[in-house]
């Protein structure tokens, strides 16, 4: 059976530490270079502040963790790609970037209305000796690609080989579980099959707190969000991957 | 036109017309597009270019899982440790460990590259100048030979602390700590209550309303996963939540933000809003009037705070609508101290206990240290302190912070690069106790201030017999549980041998709490109100002048928060 991986992350939860995106990038071998900037470092996860514009007492604050959304229709990076090098797995529903095939275009880029992907400006380095602290499961990226979220795909390849190694076809949902997912220290990011009618996640997702981002375009992305607030709500007509600290209401 | 350029064909000569080279030269440029040879090459070296082979790569070795605790700072966390021929390739928190609960701060899912930091010290420095182990002993020796020693830690409750602690005192030195906040903010209880501040903690998950004057408390303040999933389990979205949280700050900080309540200040007016939420109390009869009345009125705390009186009146109610209720502060307060008090919430389930009766009072260092002829500050203390003294200071740290002032630069072992133990943390209701061994190689010759001053002295007894002895006293205690892969009860544990051996496989010993009424507080007098100190910041805790290099790049790249002033990579 196919699975549909997808997230529901409630921002009621979030406070803003940092741990996904510390986690992200420690799992997937993230240089850390001192030339990157906001504009050129690579950051498959970024957490954005939001506020609500109010005054005093009324002003409010929410955290969103913006990454790739692993858009199921029309997905906008596969067909804009002349490369093939992004494609969604049909098995997953993951979007995959392939580096080999991936020419550096980035009309990707362009394309992603989540600004969720990012461009390998530099050859991939790190302050001598620190390659021995690399994650063995995660292979480095040359420079001139252009990198996203893959939902910890090492991952999945780890718990398919382990399901296959004794016999079953299906992994153990226990043994997928992407990075950030697991630091997130309130629990706020939840992973699961949205395929699955009996997924916790997928019956969150479809809660009447939950929304997507820009779900107007239909590409139907896989990460949901939640909140009670119905100006946090509101973001899901908005883009809150534009700017680093955007203001709302 | 020379011969050279004319061509014989079957004995018959043809010469090339300017035409003949115009159309060779267009019919050249017209197949250089369509040959795909130019692009293939072009192709490859983008591709060989990308691709060289000083590009590190990661090592093709199996991982395995080992389970440590977080020795950055004496908040303890568990972790999962990924270890790849002897290093460590990733860290995740320990869902078992019974106080962080697989939680960790951001700064520890970065902690396994902080061996290979730019800033790591890798030798002895003498007033910057490289110099030796032996060199900075035979100093250390004559300073200790000609006055007495002071030692400064900032981990205490250590094997390591009691190493630096019984060498003070058989030199005739002095011993001093530097506290956290958490500590600083139960400081304050020592003269009311006679127990020693390390020996209380926060009954965080018996208690129905906390009150925070500032205390950063989803943003690292006290364990992190404790308190975090305490919050999110009890409070986060949720209109009436089972656990109120109330957050006194002057601006919206990040634990502002998700707070049950959210009420402004005016900076610096903590004490007085203590003050005046006391005396409405007080003076409505909403709580037994048992001891001193605030000599400050409610209308000087509505001008000190900023707040309307009605705003007072009603967070006064609302404290004790929901008890136990408990107020923390950010840092040593007597007001805040007070209102505990008043509110009933010392020596009371959900509010502030004791969880030992062994523990002892410490002293803390000062700014200015006279008459000591040398003064030896362990890699705990965090780097920025630098007392007054005018003896020859011995520092030890396994990162440099950038200029110091200290006469020795000695490197200590860095993140999960030396064998110790793991003391209660401060602030928590419980007592524990675990082990984090050394699991990743040391990258250079480093030593701790424990092992330089067990080769100074030989009769000291080394950390590894210390923590040996402190299993076997625990074995011996029949009390507590251990809780590794699964929870069992310290009484149930066959030998000393197998009680170490799940220690040092990662499981926690957590102590039977103390019946709350063992905590008995008498205020005499109504303290003196005091400025709060300004709140320690995000990171405060964190030993290390610098913070891993994802950690540094990420908050910058995001814009999500100000690093603090270290050295980042």
């Amino acid at each position: 059976m196919s699975a549909r991986y997808g997230m529901v992350i409630d921002l009621d939860r979030c406070t803003g530490c940092g741990s996904c995106m510390i986690a992200c990038a420690s799992e997937n071998n993230v240089p850390s270079l001192p030339q990157a900037t906001a504009r050129t470092g690579l950051t498959p996860l970024l957490v954005r502040k939001v506020s609500n514009g109010g005054e005093g007492e009324k002003q409010r604050e929410i955290f969103i963790p913006i990454m790739c959304a692993h858009c199921e229709h029309d997905t906008p990076c596969v067909k804009v790609c002349p490369q093939q090098a992004v494609e969604v797995d049909k098995a997953t529903g993951i979007v995959m970037q392939m580096p080999q095939r991936c020419l550096g275009c980035r009309y990707c880029m362009t394309a992603c209305p989540y600004h969720a992907r990012y461009f390998n400006w530099w050859d991939p380095s790190w302050p001598k000796g620190m390659e021995k602290s690399l994650n063995p499961g995660v292979a480095v990226r040359m420079r001139g690609v252009v990198e996203k979220c893959n939902l910890c795909h090492a991952r999945l390849h780890a718990a398919q080989e382990k399901a296959a190694a004794t016999g079953k076809r299906e992994i153990d949902p226990a043994d997928y579980v992407p990075a950030c997912v697991e630091a997130c220290p309130t629990g706020a990011i939840r992973f699961g099959n949205l395929a699955d009618p009996n997924d916790p996640v997928s019956k969150e997702a479809l809660l009447p707190e939950s929304f997507r981002l820009l779900a107007k375009l239909g590409t139907e992305p896989k990460l949901y969000y939640k909140s009670k607030e119905g100006w946090v709500r509101a973001l899901a007509e908005s883009n809150p991957a534009r700017s680093s600290e955007v203001q709302h209401g | 036109m020379s011969d050279a350029l004319v061509v014989t064909n079957e004995g018959r000569s043809m010469k090339l017309t300017r035409r003949d080279l115009l159309a060779w030269s267009a019919g050249a440029a017209a197949g250089l597009i369509v040959t795909p040879i130019p692009w293939k090459i072009l192709d490859d070296t983008s591709i060989w270019s990308q691709n060289w082979p000083w590009i590190p790569q990661p090592a093709r070795v199996p991982v395995e899982i080992s389970q440590s605790h977080c020795t950055l700072c004496p908040k303890g966390c568990g972790l999962r440790v990924r270890m790849a021929a002897g290093w460590a390739v990733g860290v995740a928190g320990m869902k078992t460990h019974p106080i962080s609960r697989g939680a960790l701060c951001p700064l520890g899912y970065g902690a396994h590259q902080l061996n290979w930091h730019p800033q790591r010290l890798r030798e002895v420095r003498h007033h910057g100048s490289s110099t030796s182990w032996s060199e900075a002993r035979a100093a250390f020796d004559k300073a200790k030979s000609e006055g007495p020693v002071v030692v400064i830690d900032g981990y205490p409750g250590r094997a390591a602390s009691s190493v630096l602690e019984y060498f003070a005192e058989k030199n005739h030195g002095e011993y001093r700590i530097l506290p956290g906040a958490e500590l600083r903010s139960l400081r304050t209880y020592e003269q009311w209550t006679g127990a020693p501040a390390a020996s209380l903690g926060y009954d965080l998950e018996n208690s129905q309303t906390i009150i925070s004057f500032g205390a950063p408390l989803l943003d690292g303040w006290g364990t992190p996963g404790y308190v975090t999933r305490l919050w999110a389990g009890k409070s986060a979205g949720v209109d009436d939540p089972q656990l109120r949280i109330i957050q006194i700050e002057p601006s919206l900080s990040r634990t502002a933000a998700k707070t049950w309540k959210w009420v402004p200040v005016r900076e610096g007016s903590e004490s007085a809003l203590a003050s005046g939420l006391a005396r409405v109390l007080l003076e409505q009869n909403l709580v037994p009037a048992h001891g001193p009345i605030p000599s400050l009125t409610v209308s000087d705390a509505v001008t000190r705070t900023g707040l309307s009186e009605d705003q007072i009146r009603n967070l006064s109610r609302v404290l004790i609508e929901r008890r136990p209720a408990v107020a923390i502060s950010e840092n040593e307060n007597p007001s805040i101290a007070a209102l505990n008090v008043v509110i009933g919430s010392v020596g009371v389930r959900g509010g502030i206990v004791r969880k030992s009766k062994t523990s002892h009072a410490y002293v803390s260092a000062g700014a200015t240290i006279s008459n000591a002829r040398a003064v030896l500050i362990d890699s705990s203390v965090p780097w920025d302190f630098l007392p007054q003294t005018d003896g020859e200071v011995f520092r030890f740290a396994a990162w440099s912070g950038g200029p110091t002032k200290a006469d020795w630069l000695l490197p200590a072992p860095g993140f999960l690069e030396e064998l110790t133990d793991i003391p209660t943390a401060p602030a928590l209701p419980v007592e524990t106790y675990a082990v984090a061994p050394a699991l990743a190689k040391t990258t250079s010759e480093v030593q701790s201030a424990a092992q330089f001053l067990v080769g100074i002295d030989s009769s000291l007894a080394p950390t590894e017999k210390i923590i040996h002895d402190r299993c076997a006293d625990l074995f011996h205690k029949h009390s507590g549980t251990l809780h590794g892969q699964e929870s069992i009860a310290i009484s149930k544990i066959e030998s000393i041998q197998k009680l170490e051996e799940q220690l040092w496989k990662g499981a926690v010993w957590v102590g039977e709490p103390l019946p709350p009424r063992s905590l008995k507080c008498e205020l005499k007098e109504w303290p003196a109100e005091t400025t709060a100190a300004s709140a320690s910041g995000w990171a405060s805790s964190w030993k290390a002048p610098v913070l891993p290099s994802l950690a540094s790049k990420l908050y910058i790249e995001s814009n999500l928060r100000e690093t603090p002033e270290r050295g980042n990579a």
